[in-house]
């Protein structure tokens, strides 16, 4: 037996059979292409981890530690009412091992005394400013401010409220570095996190014009002077399944994809790109809701239109593990995540619909955003479709139940193989986890991801869709945070 | 369709491929403890040798390099990580120790072997542990690794005849930064430093280098280096060069020299009506250099209509003392509303807290 027409169907009803018939046909080739194309990218992913392992005692990073040579590097920190965590946060960034950086706070407006927290630490002053507009901004600059008398490479810049990339943008202007790193205020790096991701810069310092570090979930972990130093996997399943997710989709999805030259997505947690690249493009585009990767999909953009010599570019993602961010821990706030991140994915997609299967866009356009539009932004779709006409069609008798069931287990049973082999590459690459229950917990994770977190981002996801094609207003929510001084960052953060 | 029989067998087969995963998990974590804790039991007994070693006077050294010489394959393969650590953290006669120890368990001699090797993993290894020996006898090995058609043995290779101290190996370092087999300027850079006065020489020849990114890095050295004795060329540098890159180190390269030979070609090369970039070094490089002649100059340009160039002529002002401070004064007491006031007023509020950005924003494209 099969999906197989049982009964005599006839008229409306007999087409709505056929319709059926084909929807879940087409739905079971849909899951055996997403999971095939996903294991594609770990399997890509885990050539290139075992590449990089094997040649690591030869890649040079001592040099690149005390090396003049090194470039320098702004990090720009943009910050919305981050009161209770922006002074850590600020103390662990200056204490990152690099030769030459600063680090430029850009206050967005906050109201919660993130400014006077700062301005107390550092013993911050205000002086007269004068700020290039090398790329536009729409809040005006309101006050610079410096530490008294010290050599702390600190500045925090105050502005009218004008979102992420605005605030951005700002830094953006206000860097003296080729280099900008960009971090959420509630990033938590690893010492050497900037020396790992600036690492691709000096080998190729030609042709690479963006790298994005790995970000990892800190819920669960234990934080001691703004840095990770033991990573757990959290005990909740939401936290468990996010852990998966990250280590499916966000490491070994975007090493594969930096394999073969498609990445399209550096985490706005953890990006560094060159300065002048970010200029001719015009810096952050403050009407798109994922600001940080239609940045990547712009700079792929312009070097591609640029002429031939422009096309010997590189953007790359660096898989040492180097960045922790806290990951929600309710669904409230988690769907408000969901939703932002795939209505910023059909913004990028629809903006930039024109290096869709394009070839002149080399395998972004061939392979890489086609993927995202049939994978990632079809998915929730699909996947909810599926939902709903798997069982119309056995009550329809278009599908048998006895290969319903089967097909379903295989289906997500082949989707937790793909995190099995995530779980799996990490534990060989860089075994960050310390405890044998966090395998466990992992395990637990890979089960809770595919059955019922995955339904429940796939509902959110496609209100995100709904919201871009509505044009709702973009809302980012509260972001409250719980900080990270010397504790165990709770098993649930609170940013949205 | 798809018949059932195919989707249970593939059902059956995909459960045991998670379960096998699930396994393979376990395993991995297993195996890797298991053999960290044997190489930590099996280095033990020797580690107090080690440290022995590290510490002891020249004359006690022989017996215990004898000792350490004749331990064990299993044995040195558990302590080597950790002699490998301690290479790069220790300097005299605890390295000199070291670097022998190596050489008698016959690893300098392995290495040059492995720069053969078809492996290019092996080849980037080998040319790691020569680079840590500073093993100068494989300098002309390892100039031929620059044309490696693996681009990272190429980088280890160039990082190794840095740290071996070789001038020899100039003419080639400056050779691998073009061509289809290219090194990373940045790390040639960095390579050639490491030679020193040694290479002054060889390197004042890249001047002459018809690709511009062998000028550039040339300049480059010669400027970090302090080869004062170069000051002309790098002046020719600054003055005839047709490529701006190579124009931008040379500035900075004269800034770094200090030289008084470099005020007048400065000067000249922060005059308006050329690309920002060799603009913006140049005024750098002026406020690095103290010359009170070029108050007047630099403060003519406080109002350029570029904000990176202004920005940077009034830091360069700052750093020249007492005149350039009346300048920046002057400014903001004649010309109270233009550009150059509001440049003045910053870099002046900036130096009253103590925290002037001296450094100079240029993106170098090559």
């Amino acid at each position: 037996m099969s999906l197989a027409a049982v009964g005599n169907w006839e008229g409306p009803l007999g087409a709505l059979h056929d319709v059926i018939t084909v929807c879940d046909t087409a739905v079971i080739l849909y899951f055996l292409a997403i999971n095939t194309g996903h294991l594609m990218l770990n399997l890509l992913a885990l050539g290139e981890i075992t590449r990089r392992l094997r040649r690591a005692p030869f890649a040079g990073y001592e040099d690149a530690a005390g090396s003049p040579f090194t470039p320098p590097i702004s990090v720009i920190m943009p910050a919305y009412n981050e009161a209770a965590g922006i002074t850590e946060a600020v103390r662990a960034m200056l204490l990152l091992h690099y030769p030459v950086f600063e680090v430029i706070v850009v206050d967005d407006g906050s109201t919660d005394g993130t400014l006077e927290a700062l301005a107390e630490a550092f013993d911050l002053a205000e002086v007269d400013h004068v700020v290039p507009e090398d790329v536009p901004i729409r809040g005006s600059v309101l006050s610079l401010r410096l530490p008294r008398g010290g050599p702390v490479p600190l500045v925090v810049a105050r502005k009218e409220n004008g979102g992420k990339a605005d605030a951005l943008n700002v830094g953006i202007n206000l860097a003296r570095y080729p280099l900008v790193c960009m971090v959420d205020a509630d990033s938590i790096l690893d010492s050497q996190a900037l020396l790992a991701v600036a690492k691709p810069f000096s080998d190729d310092p030609l042709r690479v014009i963006a790298s994005g570090g790995v970000v990892g979930i800190a819920n669960g972990c234990t934080v001691e002077a703004g840095r990770v130093v033991e990573a757990h996997v959290p005990s909740d399943p939401l936290g468990r399944a996010q852990v998966v997710e990250y280590l499916r989709g966000f490491f070994l999805g975007r090493t594969g994809w930096s394999r073969i030259g498609g990445l399209l997505i550096i985490a706005g947690a953890f990006g560094l790109f060159r300065r002048d690249a970010v200029v001719a493009v015009g810096g952050m585009d403050p009407d798109c809701i994922g600001e940080d990767a239609e940045l990547v999909v712009r700079l792929h953009r312009y070097m591609r239109e640029q002429g031939r010599r422009n096309r010997d570019y590189r953007i790359v993602f660096v898989t040492e593990p180097i960045s922790w961010s806290e990951a929600p821990s309710e669904l409230r706030v988690l769907g408000r995540q969901r939703r932002r991140w795939q209505r910023g994915l059909m913004e990028i997609l629809l903006k930039h619909r024109r290096m869709i299967g394009n070839p002149r866009y080399g395998r972004v356009g061939t392979v890489a955003m086609p993927f995202y539009v049939l994978f990632e932004l079809a998915a929730p779709l699909v996947e909810l479709s599926g939902l709903v006409l798997m069982p119309l069609g056995v009550l329809l008798g278009a599908v048998d139940v006895a290969f319903l069931w089967r097909f379903l287990l295989a289906a997500y049973v082949y989707a937790m193989i793909i995190s099995l082999v995530s779980i799996a590459v990490e534990e060989y690459a860089y075994h960050r986890f310390s405890r044998w229950r966090d395998v466990w917990g992992a395990f637990v994770g890979v089960v809770v991801e595919n059955v019922g977190y995955r339904q429940f981002t796939a509902w959110w996801r496609l209100r995100g869709m709904w919201d871009a094609l509505n044009r709702a207003p973009q809302v980012w929510g509260s972001m409250a945070r719980s900080g990270f001084g010397s504790e165990q960052i709770p098993e649930g953060g609170k940013r949205t | 369709m798809i018949p059932l029989d195919f989707i249970t067998g593939a059902l059956l087969y995909l459960l045991a491929v998670g379960l096998a995963l699930s396994l393979l998990v376990t395993v991995i974590r297993g195996a890797r403890t298991l053999r960290r804790r044997r190489r930590e039991r099996v280095a033990a007994p020797v580690r107090g040798l080690l440290l022995e070693l590290l510490c002891a006077p020249e004359e006690e050294q022989g017996e215990l390099l004898e000792r350490m010489a004749r331990i064990d394959r299993r044995t040195w393969t558990a302590l080597e990580p950790t002699v490998a650590a301690m290479l790069g953290k220790v300097s005299g006669r605890a390295r000199t120790a070291l670097v022998r120890l190596y050489e008698m368990r016959g690893s300098a001699a392995q290495a040059v072997a492995d720069l053969g090797s078809r492996s290019a993993v092996r080849r980037g290894r080998a040319a790691q542990v020569l680079g840590q020996l500073r093993h100068r006898p494989a300098t002309p090995s390892l100039c031929r690794l620059l044309d490696d058609r693996d681009r990272e043995v190429r980088l280890a290779a160039a990082r190794a005849l840095g740290r071996t101290g070789d001038p020899a190996a100039v003419p080639h370092l400056l050779r691998s930064l073009h061509g289809p087999r290219a090194v990373s300027p940045k790390i040639v850079t960095a390579a050639l430093t490491s030679l020193g006065a040694d290479a002054w020489h060889r390197l004042a020849a890249g001047l002459q280098d018809p690709a511009p990114l062998v000028r550039a890095v040339a300049v480059e050295v010669l400027g970090v280096t302090g080869a004062i004795a170069r000051t002309p060329d790098i002046v020719r540098a600054l003055r005839e060069d047709p490529e701006t890159e190579v124009r931008i180190r040379a500035a900075r390269a004269l800034g770094r020299l200090g030289m008084p030979d470099g005020l007048e070609p400065l000067l000249a090369a922060i005059r308006p009506g050329q690309p920002a970039a060799p603009r913006i070094v140049a005024a750098g490089a002026l406020g690095s250099l103290g010359a009170e002649a070029a108050t007047g100059p630099l403060a003519a340009l406080l109002g350029d209509p570029d904000p990176h160039v202004a920005g940077t002529v009034a830091r360069a002002l700052l750093r020249l003392g007492p005149p350039g401070e009346a300048a920046l004064r002057g400014a903001v007491r004649d010309r109270p509303d233009t550009r150059a006031a509001a440049q003045a007023r910053a870099v002046l509020a900036e130096a009253a807290v103590g925290g002037t950005r001296h450094d100079v924003l240029v993106e170098v494209s090559l």
